[in-house]
């Protein structure tokens, strides 16, 4: 399939090693735009590009580059999420061990048009063996120079840091990530000011997700044009596709944003295993308000899904079939964010609790009729109420599951 | 001065301030936990979302700022429901162990219930178990089920103090406040995470379970302790003592003022206050030998003035001395100097204090007395009381207890033997009880009015907001009462009949009090 551009050279023997990655052309990208571009024309050119966001969001990069005042006597961050931390979500794990250094390639020129010359790469704690295929590379482009001072003899100076995160879903969250990056417990930041502003170690700060930045060299490469080509107007190049669950062929499919979510399930990922019926797909990581089975026949690309009621996140899509109870389907999204919950506000803190144990409860046979009243009532609470992100990523699919699967969820409890 | 709307009403508030902070400016209340004007913003406790026209989500009132036009609405439907969600969360873990805690009666959980909440309780999963009596620091506990995590003792620790001695341990429902193991918060303003914590879940170890905070009364003063002048709450049961092992003074809270004390005091002055009823002087007495008579002060007055004006009129004003101290207010050290030096021609006027501490340089002062400023912008001359001063002497007016032979002569008892007359105004009983023929007792600042002048020359007033209850009296009074029967008084249009005219003869002939 010639549709693919992130993951074009996946299973080359050695494509994490320098030398492998520059006969595939690379470093040919940093090396125009260093050389070639100003960091204006860099700037222009990712913006044209409509690429968004790739970790769940879906803000436009350069929207977001351009924010970071250039004018204040203070250093400049780059801080590039790899906190891969949404439940069913693992294309970055795959991007940095094939490649790391498209990724490597995307910070550096992402670097020299906001005006930065330090990033640090914050790995999500459990993923050692990423953390360690990324310093790899990270020790290769210092020796080729694509790293450190005066890169390529550009005048253009960049050093790069890998750190680990020590094992919170929450500091996945920018801001956290700041925080934690920072040598701070996890917290996310009351915002504003947004980190492009006030950031890391209160200084401007970009935070870009590992595919986001991986798309950079290609955007360079061949174009803001090219790239829209790839995938829709407003929303820019492919998408990586992870895809879990109960279906015959799981793993990552790159394809072109506004993919339909059907096509997806049952032609990339090779339908439902063992022929099982579709039951309902959570489209973009644990996160996304869950879709039945009749509601998957829609193009995978922000807008669409934003109609649809769920979002595409980070286009992590979850298969679940017939079998499989929505109780444990509930049980699992509640405990997670339970489990997860930084604790620093009231409704996520105590509310996504307090929903895990009702849930707990249901699962030992315990319901009470009120119950889901009381789960959909205690969501609308956390709901747009939190201090960051979390608690609607908490509270949304659990709604969602809720109003969509009361039938099933009800079917044992006593009637009233 | 942006015009903001709230609720509909119109007002104009100061440029700059958050919603909240508009809000108290115009006596309105936004509830609130995590938001305390001492710290930025914290956005965590999530009771102060308010409605702001043309935003789609509740905005914090904690943190968003006003501008011109801005329309909230602090008790829309939506509001009024968010916020009944924040307290039933808060609610649900909570032990509801009101009857017993030291807090009821001033918990901001408590009486926010009462104003926005209300509902019956649709908790049925089991509520979690924590430590009830973690010892926090020497004098503080925390309980663990009843805090709500709004920070504010962590902010304290880290903002104010910069002693880092606690932070949030664990995630979720899991996080507590937590210290370092075997390290217990440790430095001398830790109190005032007392009257920081909107619940009770820090308390003071000496007053949990001693009283109900509604037997108390507040009295605004200010600390004597050092020469801060940090303006404090005594709380104190009147009626005293209202059951048998009730006591007058249960505790003494931080009152702010942003010119001296902002939000805090420090623990020697927080705790400092058993002086108040302990070790007190009660009985106005004559010593003659081994008999001892108990005299009403007019009694007490009357010899006084007597034994002053025997000596007036023979000329002998060299002969009488006076030690004061700088725990006097500017009132009495200013009567002092113009009766004793300008009225009656005495120059042997002599100082004797508290010995210095040891400072910070925050709010605590080495000069543990409240008013040395007062004495140095009254220009009283005074000397040390040592030997030479003190020899001489048929009458000795000794104000203050802390005449002793380390601020006086090494031979102090001796000293005192060779004078015929010595009349000790004090507040507490001492050694020098018995090198005396008269004790006055006096009451502590605490029970008098008048002003204070601070370190910093702030010029503070006293009111008296506990009782004088004994057979004594204030010194102003006393140096009045002595003046008058003396036809020493000093000379004004308006009687002197009170601090207050007192102090406005000070005003009147001291620049620095105009």
């Amino acid at each position: 399939m010639d549709e693919k551009v992130l993951t074009q050279h996946f299973g080359l023997e050695g494509l994490y090693r320098i030398e492998v990655y520059r006969k595939k052309g690379g470093y040919k990208s940093a090396e125009k735009a260093l050389k070639q571009m100003t960091p204006a024309a860099v700037l222009d050119e990712v913006k044209r590009a409509s690429l968004r966001g790739r970790g769940g969001a879906g803000f436009p990069a350069g929207v977001k580059w351009g924010f970071v005042p250039q004018n204040v006597p203070k250093p400049r961050y780059l801080c590039v999420n790899a906190d891969e931390g949404e439940p069913g979500t693992f294309k970055d794990r795959y991007l940095i061990n094939h490649n790391p250094h498209l990724l490597l390639e995307g910070t550096i020129i992402a670097s020299y048009a906001v005006g930065i010359h330090t990033a640090f790469i914050y790995v999500r704690g459990e993923y050692e063996a990423v953390a360690l295929r990324l310093e790899g590379a990270v020790a290769e482009a210092y020796e080729k120079g694509y790293l450190g001072k005066n890169i390529l003899g550009s005048g253009f100076d960049l050093d790069a840091t890998v750190h680990r995160g020590a094992g919170g879903y929450i500091c996945g969250e920018e801001t956290a990530l700041l925080e934690s990056l920072e040598g701070k417990r996890g917290y996310p930041r009351l915002k504003p000011p947004f980190p492009a502003s006030v950031g890391l170690f209160q200084c401007p700060t970009v935070i870009n997700n590992v595919e986001t930045l991986s798309n950079i060299p290609f955007i360079i490469q061949n174009g803001a044009e090219w790239f829209i080509k790839k995938g829709l107007p407003k929303d820019g190049g492919t998408r990586i596709f992870g895809v879990s669950g109960m279906v015959n062929k799981p793993g990552i499919y790159e394809l072109p944003l506004g993919t339909n979510l059907r096509t997806i399930i049952f032609d990339h990922a090779g339908g439902m295993k063992d022929g099982k019926k579709l039951k309902a797909v959570i489209p973009g990581g644990m996160s996304a308000p869950i879709l039945r089975a009749d509601e998957i026949d829609l193009p995978m690309d922000f807008d669409s899904l934003a109609s649809a009621g769920s979002m595409l996140g980070s286009a992590a899509v979850i298969v679940i079939d017939s079998e499989t109870s929505i109780l444990d389907v509930l049980k699992t999204v509640a405990k997670f964010y339970s489990h997860e919950s930084c604790g620093q506000c009231t409704p996520c803190r105590i509310g996504t609790a307090w929903i895990s144990k009702i849930v707990e409860r249901l699962a030992r046979g315990k319901g009470e009729r009120d119950d889901i009243d009381a789960i959909i009532r205690l969501a609308s609470n956390i709901k747009g109420k939190t201090l960051c992100p979390l608690g609607d990523a908490a509270a949304l699919p659990i709604l969602s599951i809720c109003q969509k699967f009361r039938q099933e969820l009800e079917g044992d409890l006593p009637r009233a | 001065m942006p015009k903001i709307f709230i609720d509909d009403r119109g007002f104009e508030v100061a440029e700059g301030l958050t919603v909240l902070q508009a809000a108290e400016s115009v006596g309105l209340q936004i509830p609130h936990f995590c938001y305390h004007p001492a710290f930025a913003p914290e956005g965590s406790c999530r009771m102060c979302l308010v409605e702001i026209e043309g935003l789609p989500k509740l905005e914090l009132a904690c943190s968003a700022l006003v501008k011109e036009g801005l329309k909230v609405r602090t008790m829309s439907p939506k509001v009024v429901e968010a916020r009944k969600g924040v307290l039933e969360f808060l609610l649900a873990d909570h032990p509801l162990d009101c009857p017993i805690c030291d807090k009821a009666g001033e918990c901001k959980l408590q009486d926010y219930f009462e104003e926005y909440g209300l509902f019956r309780s649709q908790f049925k999963e089991a509520k979690e178990k924590r430590e009830k009596k973690f010892k926090l620091s020497q004098n503080l506990i925390l309980d663990r089920e009843r805090c709500v995590l709004c920070n504010r003792c962590v902010r304290f620790l880290n903002v104010i103090t910069k002693t880092e001695e606690a932070g949030i341990l664990n995630r979720g429902t899991r996080a507590e406040v937590g210290i370092f193991e075997s390290e217990l918060v440790n430095n001398i303003y830790s109190g005032n995470l007392v009257d920081i914590c909107p619940v009770g879940a820090i308390t003071n170890s000496d007053f949990r379970f001693q009283t109900r905070v509604w037997f108390l009364e507040p009295s605004e003063s200010i600390c004597p302790l050092c020469s801060r002048g940090c303006n404090i709450y005594i709380d104190s049961h009147p009626g005293f003592p209202r059951t048998a092992r009730a006591r007058r003074v249960y505790r003494i809270r931080a009152r702010q003022n942003p010119m001296v004390n902002f939000h805090w005091i420090c623990d020697y002055g927080r705790y400092g206050y058993a002086y108040l009823d302990k070790g007190r002087e009660d009985r106005l007495v004559w010593k003659k030998g081994d008999r001892e008579t108990r005299l009403s002060w007019d009694k007490a007055s009357q010899i006084l003035t007597e034994k002053l004006r025997s000596l007036l009129e023979l000329r002998k004003h060299s002969r009488i001395g006076v030690v004061l101290h700088t725990n006097l207010t500017n009132e009495e050290l200013f009567l002092a100097d113009r009766i004793f030096r300008k009225g009656m021609g005495v120059d042997r006027l002599f100082l004797a204090d508290p010995p210095p501490g040891k400072g910070d340089e925050f709010l605590l002062t080495a000069d543990r007395t409240a008013n040395r400023r007062g004495l140095q912008e009254v220009g009283l001359p005074v000397q040390a009381p040592d030997r030479r001063g003190l020899s001489g002497l048929d009458l000795l007016l000794i104000f203050g207890h802390y005449l002793d032979s380390e601020t006086g002569p090494a031979d102090l008892k001796d000293t005192l033997d060779k004078i015929e007359t010595k009349v000790l105004f004090a507040t507490h009983k001492s050694s020098l009880d018995s090198l005396v023929d008269f004790v006055i007792p006096v009451p502590v600042l605490a029970e008098k009015s008048g002003t204070l002048t601070n370190v910093d020359g702030r010029v503070q007033t006293l009111a008296a907001g506990l009782a004088f209850e004994s057979d004594g009296v204030p010194e102003w009074r006393a140096l009045l009462d002595l003046a008058k029967e003396l036809k020493v008084e000093p000379e004004y249009p308006w009687p002197m009949t009170s601090p207050a005219s007192i102090y406005r003869a000070l005003q009147e002939e001291i620049a620095f009090f105009k």
